[in-house]
């Protein structure tokens, strides 16, 4: 029961990481290796907020904030020359993560560091005693799902979005201006990588390096998930959950690294990923 | 007759000894600290050409020769310290790093290069690989040395200088060869593969196969080069086979200049002895320069630093052969069909051929088949299928059913470079070229199927089929031999790209619109010179037209394609006189189909 609810709520972490990436090449066509800098940022931003001594709760939207804010300004000035050099675009996001990454630790050191977190303790759930913060992040994580598909499905910018994804030519011919989709969808990932790296420091220790592994498990997850909300949920619960397995049955080394080797070979046989066709 | 063969061995000669003599005072006029750390520039420099000769070069973007070079050093370190020195144990560290790496490359490249893979999946494996190395090592306890990695252990008693010295000469021989390489006309191919993969392959070039053993051989430079490194420094740690050191080679590749090879190799030593200098001082301020100066370079200046210095000094730094240096052409000695159905009764046969998108149906019970000698011309309103079916022609792994027999041969379910090697040669709709290679290079890489190219010179002559000559002399390209592509007009890259499936010898013929967007005079010389490919040469050709005028002209056969099914199959007058092609192409507005 106890392994049950560890892979729910790994998946459910993985999923919040990994969103913020998806919009991004969805709509983008663009891997943004800035994004474990985003999420380091967002960390960072938390432990501002717990500096400040101000509620944990509020590192939410505040990470979300300074990390849209910052996505507004890196789409303008490096992300808008690239969109016709897509593996260019992998280097000079890489190139900004490392900049992020010398910018905090030159402002916050390179120490480990923690952050307050908003709830302490474990819960009785279902007969187990179990975390109570993993246990607010299935329901965050859910919340996000819910709302990525409100915006996606239920609003004019969202419409516009899947115009642009399916056909940009076309959606600019439509007269929608791609170049706003972009930005805000940019901006949107940024702000949720920030989000995401708020929402996983109170279970981690902040440092300036710690975007990278999750930046590798995210880029993963959205390689083999197509570019579906609902498909990365099932990519995550599926890795997630074998990670997990790994890691209890066999070892944390190998846990490690079960997320890329199995999304590599799953590529390997089927390029689609867990997508529909 | 051998032929002449131009290179830059005398060039290349003058730069090494030069840069030998550099190296050779080098311990005499540096510092101790200066000479430490270049050994080690040396040695990560040699690294950079080998991601500069994927990346820049082939356009595979790599961030995983880290971990062959850490391969190559961990062998070292493992020998050494379990079972120690001795000149015995060193060769066969040597032996085990190059072997591991290029078993891991030979792994990487089966993964990351089959048929159809995106560029992106090839970057994506280069990631996972220094990550599972790295892990391995992690796990490894007390054997690898875990995180802290391996240290202390004997080594080569060898001093420092004597070091500097084997470092650069290994630093000069590997740029000297890659100089050689990428200026040959094997280097050529690496630079059409960026340019347009999949035309490559429809030339008959087996695309994987070039990038795996273009992996492997990187590879093992890699693991030499690694294994120098554990050599001289006696001490090896995770991090130098890890993906981030994998990116920092990417970076100081990307700096320098991708796609000359003078640009990473200054950009390596550079960038690394100031690290040394700088890094003690201000560490975080210093990489937070260069990763200033890398998103710059990529943003504004993708090629670099080096084109930029050699256009202040005027001298061409890049690949490929000089500008005005043009073969001569001279008639190619011609084995069409050799090996193939010379006796054989069908040039092409399809039987039950069958392509659906799902549920969609483009293509329904296909057969037929055409011998030597025919002009057959497929025809149909947009959306028939026409397009789909030169695909399943062309390549085994398209259709969804039946079969296609090709001088006989099955191509089951056969990559295209496969199906060019029984004889299929496919002209695609829109000019189908290398931009940034001249005419006389892409007729070459049309003849690397037949004409193993050298790798390391230039064939002074271009030899072609009677055929390709003759579509070069008609359209006047044969007096464009040194031009780029990119600077030719509409029609002759039509006709440029005509003359290279010519070059492939082939004795079927595909042709996807081949008048498209040509003048009237131009058409008629096409044309002309298809008829007498059928006639004289015996080739099988395959037209799909749309204009009928066109097709009436030079058509010995007509087969009228209409949703996906064959409705007509016979000459040119049954088809013209047809009551259903009239309503087709005319009046049916019920029967146009969906479009494809």
């Amino acid at each position: 029961m106890s392994q049950l609810l560890d892979i729910v709520t790994s998946a459910a972490i993985l999923y919040a990481v990994a969103a913020g990436l998806l919009i991004v090449f969805g709509v983008m066509k663009i891997i943004n290796f800035a994004h474990g800098g985003f999420l380091t940022v967002g960390a960072y931003s938390a432990l501002i907020v717990t500096k400040l001594a101000w509620n944990p709760w509020l590192a939410l939207p505040f990470a979300f904030v300074v990390g849209g804010v910052l996505g507004m300004v890196v789409e303008r000035v490096i992300v808008r020359p690239l969109y016709a050099r897509p593996l260019d675009a992998i280097l000079a996001t890489w190139g900004l993560g490392i900049v992020l990454g010398q910018l905090i630790t030159l402002y916050f050191g390179r120490e480990v560091q923690f952050v307050a977190s908003p709830v302490q303790g474990a819960v009785d759930f279902l007969g187990e005693s179990y975390s109570q913060y993993r246990l607010i992040l299935v329901i965050v994580a859910v919340a996000l799902a819910v709302a990525l598909a409100l915006v996606l499905n239920g609003t004019r910018l969202g419409l516009q979005a899947r115009a642009v994804i399916m056909n940009e030519t076309l959606a600019r011919g439509l007269g929608i201006n791609s170049g706003v989709v972009r930005f805000v969808t940019f901006s949107l990932g940024a702000g949720l990588a920030s989000l995401a790296g708020a929402l996983i420091t109170p279970l981690s220790s902040v440092d300036p390096g710690m975007g990278v592994p999750w930046l590798v498990s995210a880029f993963m997850l959205v390689l083999v998930s197509g570019i579906s909300l609902l498909s990365l949920g099932v990519a995550c619960l599926v890795l997630g959950g074998a990670q997990v397995l790994v890691s209890t049955y066999g070892n944390a080394v190998l846990g490690g690294l079960t997320i890329v080797v199995l999304a590599a070979l799953i590529l390997r046989f089927r390029p689609q990923g867990f997508a529909r066709d | 007759m051998t032929p002449r063969r131009r290179s830059d061995f005398k060039l290349v000669v003058a730069f090494s000894i030069g840069a030998l003599v550099l190296v050779a005072v080098g311990p005499a006029v540096l510092p101790d600290f200066m000479i430490n750390n270049l050994v080690r520039a040396f040695l990560y420099a040699v690294v950079a050409l080998t991601v500069d000769i994927l990346w820049g070069y082939t356009g595979i973007l790599t961030f995983g020769q880290s971990a062959f070079f850490g391969v190559g050093a961990y062998a070292t370190g493992l020998v050494f310290t379990h079972m120690g020195f001795s000149p015995g144990n060193a060769a066969l560290a040597l032996g085990i790093g190059c072997a591991t790496s290029a078993a891991a490359a030979a792994l990487v490249g089966w993964l990351a290069f089959y048929q159809g893979a995106s560029p992106l999946y090839a970057s994506v494996v280069t990631l996972v690989l220094p990550i599972i190395v790295t892990q391995i090592l992690f796990s490894g306890g007390t054997f690898t040395g875990s995180s802290s990695g391996l240290s202390g252990f004997e080594s080569f008693d060898i001093e420092l200088r004597t070091w500097f010295w084997i470092a650069g000469a290994f630093l000069v021989a590997v740029t000297a060869a890659a100089w050689m390489f990428v200026r040959s006309d094997a280097g050529r191919v690496l630079v059409a593969i960026r340019e347009n993969e999949a035309r490559c392959e429809y030339l008959g070039i087996n695309v994987s196969r070039v990038k795996i053993w273009l992996m492997v051989a990187t590879a093992v430079i890699a693991a030499i080069a690694g294994y120098a490194f554990a050599g001289v420094q006696m001490v090896v740690a995770p991090e130098y086979a890890g993906f981030v050191f994998g990116t920092e080679l990417v970076i100081w590749v990307a700096l320098g200049g991708r796609g000359t090879l003078i640009g990473p190799v200054i950009g390596t030593l550079l960038i690394d002895v100031s690290t040394a200098y700088l890094s003690g001082n201000l560490p975080f301020v210093w990489k937070l320069i260069i990763g200033v100066a890398f998103v710059v370079v990529i943003v504004a200046l993708p090629q670099g630093i080096a084109p930029l210095v050699s256009r202040v000094f005027r001298r061409p730094l890049r690949g490929g052969a000089p500008r005005d240096e043009v073969p001569e052409l001279r008639p190619a000695t011609e084995t069409p069909l050799a090996g193939l159905a010379e006796a054989g009764h069908h040039a092409i046969a399809l039987s039950g051929v069958r392509k659906n998108f799902g549920s969609l149906g483009v293509l329904e019970g296909i057969e037929f088949s055409a011998q030597r000698g025919e002009l057959l011309s497929l025809v149909g309103p947009n959306g028939a299928g026409k397009t789909t079916l030169m695909r399943c022609i062309s390549d085994g792994a398209e259709r969804s059913g039946g079969s296609v027999l090709v001088n006989d041969h099955d191509i089951g379910r056969k990559a295209p470079h496969a199906c060019v090697a029984f004889g299929v040669g496919r002209k695609f709709q829109n000019a189908n070229t290398f931009d940034a290679l001249t005419v006389a290079q892409s007729l070459r890489i049309a003849r690397t199927r037949l004409e193993t190219p050298s790798l390391w010179a230039r064939d002074a002559s271009l030899d072609l089929p009677e055929a390709a000559l003759k579509v070069m002399q008609a359209t006047g390209l044969d007096q464009f031999l040194g031009m780029e592509v990119r600077h030719l007009s509409h029609g002759q890259k039509q006709a440029l790209e005509l003359a290279m499936v010519l070059a492939l010898e082939p004795s079927v013929l595909l042709l996807d619109e081949p008048t498209a967007g040509l003048t009237k005079p131009e058409r008629m010389q096409i044309g002309r010179v298809l008829t007498e490919l059928t006639g004289r040469h015996g080739l099988c050709i395959l037209l799909v037209e749309h204009d009928l005028d066109f097709v009436r002209e030079i058509s010995s056969r007509v087969i009228v394609l209409h949703q996906g099914r064959i409705v007509l199959d016979g000459t040119v007058a049954e088809v013209v006189e047809s009551e259903l092609v009239r309503t087709i192409y005319a009046g049916g507005g019920h029967l146009a189909g969906a479009r494809s």
